[in-house]
């Protein structure tokens, strides 16, 4: 019989806070984390867009070298959002180590730092183009790095799930995370994503004309999700990681609830890889619902993908506009933080709890004059006052990619 | 072409790598005998990464045959011998 579900530990680092105190106050007052990008000598200066979500706040580390000898910057992110969480949710060691608890946890591509230093040291060999690449630099930068890293770390000993789904790579990793525990497989699961500051992936999507360029002058001022004059996504760094517990084990210890995930669906649009498809969104998005077992009428929040795009947000919002009505109401988190890619889901899950736990929903930042094409859905303009009790997270990703969590507010 | 390199006594071997032992993997002070494994958790991938220090140090290049009998070496005192040893048995070196 599945099981349920529930959230005991979270823990962020976003480009507007690395403490839950910090994230909230910048929900609170409207702060954007976007800044000018940093000075890259190898891309800087083919890069049109030069905005990038960054992380100001000085974060310490007191991992130990056999820790750290295998650890890229993304990892770094990584075991900190871990341990935080880890501490917040209180298991003890012994539960720890059992091989009943496992970690979803992935990231865009690895270490795109340690990737780019291993090419240089290659480019700049000479006659012997290997030496100088460690032999921890392959540990460093593999897909796995951060899954790795935190199961290495904590002494994590079930299943290792380690999505690399771009956008989407949090978001599975607490999906793949609940059916793990739903179904009995593991008591409990460290699951999340972390992206590291990187101006590959501006390239990427500046490549494909898919970033912001109109506000190098004033960062604040972007991504715009929803809004008129949106003119494209913003990259940027992050990490965030979630306890998902078993709810018998948690109650059985006193563990405090955050929340509890009540549904996730996963679909691919067997189609384009990087154009967004409205029937595939809904299609995932209600196959989501399905799962939880709710109606749509009975969600109160949907933090969207919403990215910055002209075509993403609008086609997002049609399939939400076609799902929900103007039923519940509709933020896009990007507009603070830019889009961390790998760890977007994971956060914006944490920022749904942030909002169902003070019973508040943020505006969506830079949203200004809403796109009639994105009118037909329930954006809140302003703080608002509002019970929440569930809220559906929205990420699509390239490769097709959809994914929608469905989470409810511990009180019932 | 014949490259020649400066030799270096045991004495400075052992400065070296205990230099390197503490700047590289903060492993400060070691016994000479003490399991560098067991008690710094210093393991194959640490190993890799000292043998890289260890070939900058020598000025050379060491085969891998060679290098794969290093990974067996648990102290610093092995250390020492090995790359004595490795340093004496390269072709290239001047006798002093």
């Amino acid at each position: 019989m599945p099981r349920r579900v529930v959230i005991t530990g979270a823990s962020a680092i976003t480009p507007i806070g690395v403490t839950k105190e910090s994230i909230w106050d910048g929900l609170m007052q409207g702060r954007s984390g976007v800044k000018s990008i940093k000075d890259d000598p190898l891309l800087g200066e083919h890069l049109r867009s030069k905005v990038f979500g960054t992380v100001t706040d000085e974060l310490t580390y007191d991992f130990e070298r056999h820790h750290r000898k295998t650890m890229g910057p993304v990892s770094f992110y990584a075991c900190h959002v871990a341990k935080e969480s880890l501490d917040q949710a209180g298991l003890d060691q012994e539960f720890i180590h059992s091989g009943r608890m496992g970690v979803a946890f992935g990231s865009t591509h690895g270490s795109p730092s340690v990737q780019r230093s291993i090419y240089e040291k290659f480019f700049k060999g000479g006659d012997n183009k290997l030496k100088g690449i460690g032999g921890a630099d392959y540990l460093k930068s593999m897909v796995h790095t951060t899954a790795a890293n935190v199961a290495r770390m904590f002494g994590i000993t079930g299943r290792i799930i380690s999505s690399c789904t771009a956008c989407t790579t949090s978001a599975q990793s607490i999906g793949f995370g609940f059916e793990s525990v739903k179904f009995g497989m593991q008591d409990a699961m460290l699951c999340g994503g972390a992206d590291e500051y990187d101006t590959t992936t501006v390239a990427v999507f500046d490549n494909l004309l898919a970033c912001s360029t109109a506000y190098n002058d004033s960062p604040e001022k972007t991504p715009r999700p929803f809004d008129e004059k949106r003119d494209g996504l913003v990259v940027a760094e992050g990490a965030g990681a979630v306890i998902l517990e078993e709810y018998e084990h948690a109650k059985n210890r006193g563990a405090v609830i955050l929340g509890e995930v009540l549904g996730f669906a996963c679909g691919n649009n067997g189609d384009s890889l990087i154009m967004p498809d409205a029937a595939g969104i809904e299609r995932t998005i209600r196959a989501g619902l399905q799962n939880a077992g709710i109606e749509p009428q009975q969600v109160d929040l949907v933090t969207a993908h919403a990215t910055g795009t002209k075509l993403g947000d609008a086609t997002e919002a049609m399939a939400t506009a076609s799902v929900f009505g103007k039923g519940p109401w509709v933020v896009g988190l990007k507009g603070y933080m830019g889009h961390s890619m790998g760890s977007c889901g994971v956060i914006e899950s944490i920022c749904s709890l942030m909002m169902m736990e003070h019973g508040k929903v943020v505006p969506t930042l830079n949203l200004e004059n809403i796109d009639p094409r994105c009118d037909g859905i329930k954006h809140p303009g302003k703080i608002i006052d509002d019970d929440i009790k569930t809220v559906v997270i929205q990420n699509f990703a390239f490769g097709g990619v959809n994914t929608c969590l469905v989470l409810h507010s511990p009180h019932q | 072409m014949h490259r020649s390199f400066t030799l270096l006594d045991r004495y400075e071997i052992e400065k070296s790598i205990l230099g390197i032992l503490k700047d590289q993997f903060e492993i400060s002070d070691p016994g000479m005998d003490d399991d560098l494994r067991e008690k710094y958790k210093f393991d194959s991938i640490d190993g890799i990464e000292l043998l890289a220090e260890v070939e900058q140090l020598l000025g050379f290049e060491i085969d891998q045959e060679i290098k794969k009998q290093a990974l067996e070496i648990r102290t610093v005192r092995q250390i020492v011998d090995w790359v004595e040893k490795v340093q004496s048995d390269n072709p290239q070196s001047d006798n002093p």
